[in-house]
């Protein structure tokens, strides 16, 4: 019956009235389901209940577990009808259900003899739903049969067999490991599928072997693969095997390149495409390889088919970031891809040719993106923003032209991440480029003269009130900001008084002005913008008398809060009213390290949409101004060094405690970051009692408790010892955390009056050789090593007896020094039998140490080492030196 | 891996619905997600054009056939090269099962057919048949044609 395709009529109109799931309802579904128990069982009519199941399960349906239950079972009733078309309904309909342990039993015995039946697609299928259902002890009862049907002569039972045992081996690897060989001999099969699964299969199960990988890759790059699917996982695994070799060539031919080189010419364009973007992704390719592989790559940009022309402007687009040079030659065929209908292409298109381009052709390319940015989405726009302001960074000279491109996109329409994009960028540019700061300003002003995001006009006003007094003419912002006073919602009001009191601090030709404006905000509605004007007005002396504006003002003015936002947020809520007032100092400084959510689920890796987690910043800097906030620790002097949290507690324990030791010339200072896992609980004066008894050298100076630690809000507790002036003191602690435990109503949150003291033994810690000592590397070691010069150099040999293998011991030499390996030398090549390593660093006393150390490993592996020491102190040369022998 | 698989009738109401490996609290987001890319993208676009799409570290290919839109999500190796293979070997086992590019009344009248070859495409978000013969074949429990 000849119908039109998707033509608009009555025919279609009428079809759609009478769905076949019209009204469609689980409950009447589930009664439905009771014909499976008929003694007489009508195929047909089962099939219509399960395609009806089916479609529930697809629309998001669930079922409860005795629905669940009740249908499995009326399900495998089913098992008994010999109607083949039925028959591969309830396999669906059991993997559906996927049915619980317990459940599973009732199915297996009619699965199993499936697979053994002499009918092949019986066999094929009941792997399959077998491998779905199953747990751990059944596998092993099964088992020998997959093993057969791996090597099945029907390609569909090897196949089956073979994607159960990828599936399989992330939950029973240590069965499906024990298929090797038959996988072996699948992946030499002429069908072209297995080959492919059984390609992957092999590969999983030989990961962690590299010599295995490489062998596989080996003779399989010289053998044909018939499909192309296994064709291009081959190439994958070819180039990992290159990316881990890299290394260990001598010569400047790449291993495998030929045979990547050669996939160019595969005649499937999957083949290719995936051959050109491994040699883009060669780790330091050079242009000549690189060639033929853009070659391909520009064929596609004009390909009839928008994914080969969306894969090969995506791979072009990485290499411009790094070979920029390499991929001009396919700058005309991206421009014509600037109008291709599909956005995602030309968005990649703009952004690539924003890469490459060159000074000269930024004005016409600006011409063509203005064209373009009118239709496309909000998010496009947005990576064309962010390339835009790299290329702004990159021809600073081109600033004019980059920067009235992105004012006027900032006049169009957009929604809140567009246009925070734009003014970002043009916030960066005013750092960056100074001769573009007065003109970028204006553009924000006339911005915000506009702007619907109470965020954003904030945001700019803020900035305003700090790059603004620094111009030439202060004076002409006053306008743009007095009139957010007068226009805008109590919020950017506000904001507007801040920066205008910046500008009177600032300007003191401005300030009798500014104050008469900030006198009219006094009769504001809104209280904060009333109480910001009294106290600006206050602290700038608004009284009448222009005064010099003094430094503490200005601190209060440009200094920035530096707590914690969440963390004074918290302290607020737990600060109860009393006779003592709220002391803002007693805010942790401390960011908050990990929310316990997250890690108690860590297998949960943020898939599509969701954000991926960021990291807390833990630098140098934030530690130096903690401690140096801490009146006990303030005569420390500088923060030499604070090493990376080691943790003293396992994970998952009641009480999660870390440790960040902290050096300075002659103290060592403990931080103990602790956090409460338990709701039920509140815990007080938390210290920890730290035994030095096996760390002679040093005595302890300071405590510095932690006053309350509630559930989930990590705080920390300090410990601080002396230890001779410059001397890289090493010592054992043993650690016992110390606290006053109360009980905490869980409904209402509060704690009890009463609390029990208490104790939790904590893990020992060590300060050793390597905490004093700075991980800094140098850019060119040997010039940096012929600089230092040989006058106080140490040069001895030592013996380090067996090691499991070189890589293991170059590892623990450069862990025990604690050094920055340089140029990649910590990276031993597997198989050899010397090696150097360049290590460099700062030892305590700011003395630079640069370290070659010359390994050899003879054949009952004993390692042994020679170690070439050089620094500004010969006492420092010995103390290296003294370090790797008694280490 | 392949995340997700959606079809959806013109007026954007899902018809089938595969995740693989996305969190139930996701599916809504990537549901509605997937439908307004389709809503924003697909009007006038050709039977079986495709159109394509990345979002971080996934990628979308997704067409129209008929009066149904056909989405495939996928990470890792399934990038839009791959995906693209999958969304063509759905795309002629479904035109194989309705005899044409299908309407949304017709879809649903062939559903069972349709489930069961979308089990033999995709098991558990890896790719297993390609060829629409062969699915034909598998799905009336016969072994393929080139056995």
């Amino acid at each position: 019956m000849a119908q039109p395709l998707v033509k608009k009529d009555d025919d279609r109109d009428d079809e759609a009235d009478y769905s076949p799931f019209l009204g469609i309802e689980k409950g009447a579904v589930l009664q439905e389901a009771r014909v499976f128990n008929d003694p007489q069982l009508d195929p047909r009519r089962c099939s219509q209940v399960i395609t009806k199941l089916l479609y529930l399960l697809n629309q998001g349906e669930t079922f409860t577990k005795v629905e669940a239950t009740e249908v499995f079972f009326s399900v495998t009733k089913l098992f008994q009808s010999r109607d083949i078309g039925l028959r591969r309904m309830v396999y669906v309909m059991i993997k559906e259900l996927s049915p619980s342990a317990d459940e599973v039993i009732i199915v297996t015995s009619s699965l199993m003899k499936d697979m053994t039946s002499k009918t092949d697609m019986y066999r094929a299928n009941a792997i399959r739903v077998l491998c779905r259902i199953t747990d751990g002890t059944l596998l092993t009862q099964i088992e020998r049969y997959l093993k057969q049907a791996i090597v099945d002569k029907n390609p569909v039972v090897a196949s089956a067999a073979l994607v159960s045992g990828i599936h399989l081996l992330q939950t029973n690897p240590e069965i499906v490991k024990r298929w090797s060989n038959e996988v072996q001999e699948a992946v030499q099969s002429r069908a072209a599928l297995v080959q492919f699964h059984a390609l992957a299969l092999l590969h999983q199960i030989r990961q962690n072997d590299r010599l295995a990988v490489n062998k596989l890759v080996t003779s399989l790059t010289r053998g044909s693969v018939r499909s192309p699917l296994a064709q291009c996982l081959l190439i994958r695994y070819t180039s990992q095997v290159i990316r881990e070799s890299a290394n260990n060539t001598q010569t400047g031919d790449r291993p495998f390149y030929d045979f990547l080189e050669g996939c160019l010419r595969h005649k499937a364009e999957m083949v290719i495409f995936e051959a050109a973007r491994a040699i883009t992704e060669l780790n330091g390719v050079t242009s000549r390889e690189l060639t033929p592989a853009i070659t391909v790559l520009q064929l596609f940009l004009s390909s009839s088919k928008p994914v080969l022309r969306f894969a090969a402007v995506r791979t072009l687009n990485k290499v411009a970031m790094t070979h920029p040079m390499a991929v001009t030659n396919c700058n005309i065929d991206m421009e014509s891809l600037i109008s291709d209908q599909n956005r995602s292409i030309a968005t990649l298109a703009i952004t690539t040719l924003l890469k490459t381009g060159n000074e000269s052709s930024v004005d016409r390319l600006m011409k063509q993106i203005t064209n373009f940015m009118s239709d496309i989405a909000d998010e496009f726009k947005i990576v064309v923003v962010e390339a835009i302001r790299s290329l702004c960074l990159k021809f600073p000279l081109k600033h004019r032209s980059l920067m009235n491109f992105l004012s006027n996109i900032l006049r169009e329409e957009g929604g809140f991440e567009y246009k925070k994009a734009i003014v970002d960028s043009i916030v960066i540019l005013i750092r960056d480029i100074p001769e573009a700061k007065e003109s970028g300003l204006l553009h924000l002003c006339e911005f915000i003269e506009d702007c619907e995001f109470t965020y954003l006009s904030t945001q700019i006003l803020h900035f305003l009130g700090i790059e603004g007094p620094k111009t030439s003419d202060p004076s002409k912002y006053i306008r743009y900001i007095y009139n957010r006073v007068h226009l805008e919602n109590a919020t950017v009001r506000a904001g507007a008084v801040s920066t205008l009191a910046k500008f009177g601090a600032m300007v003191d030709a401005l300030k009798p002005r500014i104050f008469v404006l900030l006198r009219r905000c006094l009769f504001d509605n809104d209280d904060e913008v009333r109480d910001r004007a009294t106290l600006y007005l206050n602290t700038l002396g608004g009284d009448g008398a222009v005064v010099e504006t003094g430094e503490d003002v200005k601190e209060f003015l440009f200094g920035s809060l530096d707590i914690p936002l969440v963390n004074l947020e918290n302290s607020l809520k737990n600060y109860e009213l009393s006779e003592e007032s709220f002391d803002i100092d007693s805010v942790p400084k401390e960011v908050k390290t990990q929310p316990l959510a997250e890690k108690k689920a860590p297998g949960k890796k943020p898939t599509g949409l969701s954000a991926p987690p960021t990291g807390p910043p833990s630098t140098v800097d934030a530690y130096e101004r903690l401690l140096s906030s801490i009146p006990e620790f303030a005569n420390f002097g500088k923060l030499f060094k604070s090493s990376a949290p080691v943790e003293l507690t396992e994970a998952e324990t009641e009480y999660a405690v870390n440790v960040v030791k902290h050096i300075f010339d002659g103290h060592v200072v403990f931080q103990f970051n602790c956090t409460n896992t338990i709701p039920e609980q509140l815990l007080e004066n938390v210290t920890v009692i730290v035994d030095a008894s096996e760390a002679e050298e040093f005595a302890e100076v300071a405590t510095k408790p932690l006053r309350s630690l509630p559930y989930d809000s990590p705080g920390q507790t300090f410990v601080a010892f002396e230890k001779p002036e410059g001397v890289p003191a090493v010592g054992k602690f043993s650690n016992m955390l110390r606290f006053i435990v109360k009980e905490v109503d869980p409904s209402t949150g509060e704690a009890e009056e009463d609390g029990v003291e208490d104790e939790y033994q904590l893990e020992d810690l060590e300060v050793v050789a390597a905490d004093y000592m700075l991980k800094v590397g140098v850019s060119n070691f040997r010039n940096a090593w012929e600089s230092m010069g040989a006058d106080c150099e140490r040069v001895d040999e030592y013996g380090l007896g067996p090691r499991d293998s070189l890589a293991e011991a170059v590892n623990a030499v450069i862990n025990l020094l604690g050094m920055q390996p340089c140029e990649g030398t910590e990276v031993v090549p597997s198989n050899s039998r010397s090696h150097t390593c360049l290590l460099s660093g700062v030892y305590i006393g700011n003395v630079k140490v640069l370290v070659r150390l010359q390994f050899g490993i003879d054949g009952p592996k004993d390692v042994a080492m020679k170690l070439a020491v050089r620094s500004e102190d010969e006492a420092v040369s010995d103390a290296i030196h003294e370090i790797v022998a008694s280490g | 891996m392949i995340l997700a698989l959606l079809f959806a009738n013109s007026e954007g109401n899902i018809l089938v619905e595969r995740f693989n490996g996305v969190p139930a609290e996701e599916r809504l987001h990537w549901r509605s997600f997937l439908v307004k890319l389709g809503a924003d993208n697909l009007k006038g676009v050709k039977n079986e054009e495709l159109l394509v799409a990345s979002h971080k570290s996934v990628y979308i290919v997704y067409t129209v056939l008929g009066d149904v839109s056909v989405y495939v999500v996928g990470k890792d190796e399934y990038d839009e090269l791959a995906l693209a293979e999958v969304i063509f070997v759905i795309t002629s086992a479904v035109k194989d099962v309705c005899g044409k590019p299908p309407t949304e009344r017709l879809f649903l009248d062939k559903y069972g057919k349709i489930c069961l070859s979308l089990d033999e495409i995709i098991w558990k978000g890896y790719m297993e048949n390609t060829d629409k013969d062969r699915i034909r074949r598998l799905v009336r429990l016969k072994p393929p044609t080139e056995f």
